[in-house]
């Protein structure tokens, strides 16, 4: 089993159009996760019992289901009620493309539901009453000050839910479609080697996600500047407590703050 | 900077929904009641607060000091009783809260700055998203109150980058950003390190000799003597005495306050 270079080299514009496909189902339902999963969350805490029960129910169900299921039940399902069949709703359904984004969209969109929800009620108490008692109306305080502060709460979790769910699209050659790693395996198919392709694959993937994992480092920075001005003085104890004068090396009094916001710690 | 405008005795008026009292008061607190499920934590508080009078407020914890303050600008719903606001009635319901509330500024005591905000963007955020400032008016006014409080040279930083006494003095050039007519605060030095009291408390001094209403939740006696014209005890969600500071904390009457201020003193 050797790696053969000729063959990465001449199947890269074929690997690189299912890299592409991959690239717009991710960013697609992404989008489609932010909407149906803001708008679910308002749904799963509204103080309406029922409307509440509801959104619990929208999130056991698309977080509970594969993917895969549900990509089966949206593709080859849904087309079976009549409303979809015998309505203008089939042009969409008979588009596997629009079929992966709804499927893959409704389970990502159950754990932005949950990410959203949980970085919802880690938002302190004070800054909210804070903003409602300086006479803002309770919609203004929701935008501008909870959501915001629940988004930077949440951040970590939703980038690991996106990079997750970035490598679970492979799901959707069950539809037909043809992304990276159907691209790979059409290769595989057609020159009996497995290795050459589905290694390529992998290193676009790779790329793919560290791309991301890169882009959501540099937002959670923006995001937080608050945070990294106050770098913790994590010198030892010893030389935090020494007088400038005493220690070996000179300690400027002031710890200085770093020109750039220091890299916090990537988890 | 004692009440000054001749006071109506306030008659028994008759309590209908949305009925503006015509006092002069600042605040109105008349026999105010809240609980929290069994416990009864105010048990009927009647208040008034004049226009430019100073009140503290002390009591053990618990007494229902912050529960009183909170129910002055609806971030408790009160159970009974009545509340007015420069003659704005907040009704138990909620209805007449966004009034009440451009009445008075609250500062609390653990700041509560917006923290994803710099200094600046906290002080013109209110001004901008509920007044219609612009950015630029906002921030004129922002900076003369951050100057007032002596801050305007961090106005660029995050809350995060102050110390607690600078980041409660921003806490304070915020609510002014407003243009309340009352303040409240709520124990706004208890979260500070003791160095830095002297600095939040000089802060309020001064507004309160600029002739803010002020109702004033602290266990700072300084401040009391200095500030305040009357000092209100409550415990067990009742006020059992109030007099001018003097005479509330040298010759208390009540045997409860007496023991409180042998603790406090402790
Ligand atoms: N949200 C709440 N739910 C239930 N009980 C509450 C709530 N807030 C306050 N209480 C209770 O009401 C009583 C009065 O509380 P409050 O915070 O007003 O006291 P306080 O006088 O401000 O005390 P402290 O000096 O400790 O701040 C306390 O017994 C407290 O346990
Ligand atoms: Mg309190």
């Amino acid at each position: 089993m050797t790696f053969d270079f000729a063959l990465a080299w001449t199947s890269l514009p074929a690997l690189l159009n299912g890299a592409w496909m991959t690239v717009l189902i991710t960013v697609s339902v992404m989008a489609v996760g932010a909407v149906l999963g803001f708008g679910m969350c308002l749904v799963r805490m509204s103080r309406n019992r029922a409307l509440a029960a509801i959104g619990a129910a929208y999130v056991a169900v698309f977080r509970g289901a594969p993917s895969i299921v549900l990509l089966y039940l949206v593709y080859a399902g849904l087309p079976q009620l009549s409303i979809v069949r015998d309505t203008p709703l089939w042009l969409l359904f008979a588009s596997p493309l629009f079929c992966a984004i709804l499927g893959l969209g409704l389970n990502h969109s159950a754990y932005v539901v949950e990410i959203l929800r949980g970085g919802l009620s880690a938002v302190p108490a004070g800054p909210v009453e804070a903003a409602l008692a300086l006479g803002l109306p309770p919609r203004i305080v929701f935008v501008k000050v909870r959501l915001p502060m629940a988004v930077r709460y949440g951040l970590k979790a939703y980038q690991n839910e996106v990079l997750i769910f970035l490598k679970s699209t492979v799901a959707v050659g069950a539809v037909t479609i043809a992304d990276l790693t159907g691209a790979a395996n059409e290769i595989f198919a057609m020159t009996y080697d497995p290795f050459t392709p589905l290694v390529t694959a992998g290193a676009m993937y790779w790329l793919l996600t560290n791309g991301l994992r890169l882009g959501f480092e540099a937002l959670d920075r923006r995001l937080n500047r608050h945070l990294a001005a106050t770098v913790p003085d994590r010198r030892p104890a010893t030389v935090r407590r020494s007088r400038p004068g005493l220690s070996l090396f000179r300690q400027p009094l002031v710890r200085r703050l770093p020109a750039k916001p220091a890299a916090r710690e990537t988890h | 900077m004692g009440p000054a405008l001749p006071i109506p005795t306030p008659t028994p008026a008759p309590q209908g929904a949305g009925t503006r009292l015509r006092t002069r008061a600042a605040i109105e607190l008349r026999d105010l009641r809240k609980r929290y499920g069994e416990q009864e934590v105010l048990r009927g508080v009647t208040l008034t607060v004049e226009r430019g009078e100073k009140i503290v407020l002390c009591g053990p914890s618990g007494s229902g000091k912050s529960t009183l303050i909170r129910c002055i600008n609806g971030l408790e719903r009160h159970d009974g009783g009545t509340i007015a606001v420069n003659g704005v009635t907040l009704e138990a319901d909620g209805r007449g809260v966004q009034d009440v509330r451009r009445e008075v500024g609250m500062v609390f005591q653990h700041f509560n700055l917006f923290p994803h905000m710099t200094v600046l963007e906290n002080c013109t955020f209110a001004p901008r998203q509920a007044l219609g400032l612009s950015a630029a008016a906002a921030a004129e006014r922002a900076m003369h109150h951050l100057a007032r409080v002596r801050i305007a040279d961090q106005a660029g930083k995050f809350p995060a980058q102050l110390s607690g006494g600078q980041q409660q003095r921003v806490a304070i050039a915020r609510a002014l950003c407003m243009d309340p007519r009352i303040m409240l605060f709520d124990e706004p030095t208890s979260a500070l390190d003791p160095e830095m009291v002297a600095e939040v408390l000089q802060v309020m001094e001064e507004l309160a000799a600029q002739g803010m209403t002020m109702l004033c939740v602290t266990h700072e006696m300084g401040f009391a003597r200095h500030v305040a014209d009357r000092c209100v005890f409550l415990d067990g969600g009742e006020i059992v005495e109030q007099a001018g500071a003097e005479r509330f904390f040298v010759a208390p009457e009540s045997d409860r306050l007496k023991r409180f201020l042998r603790q406090m003193l402790h």
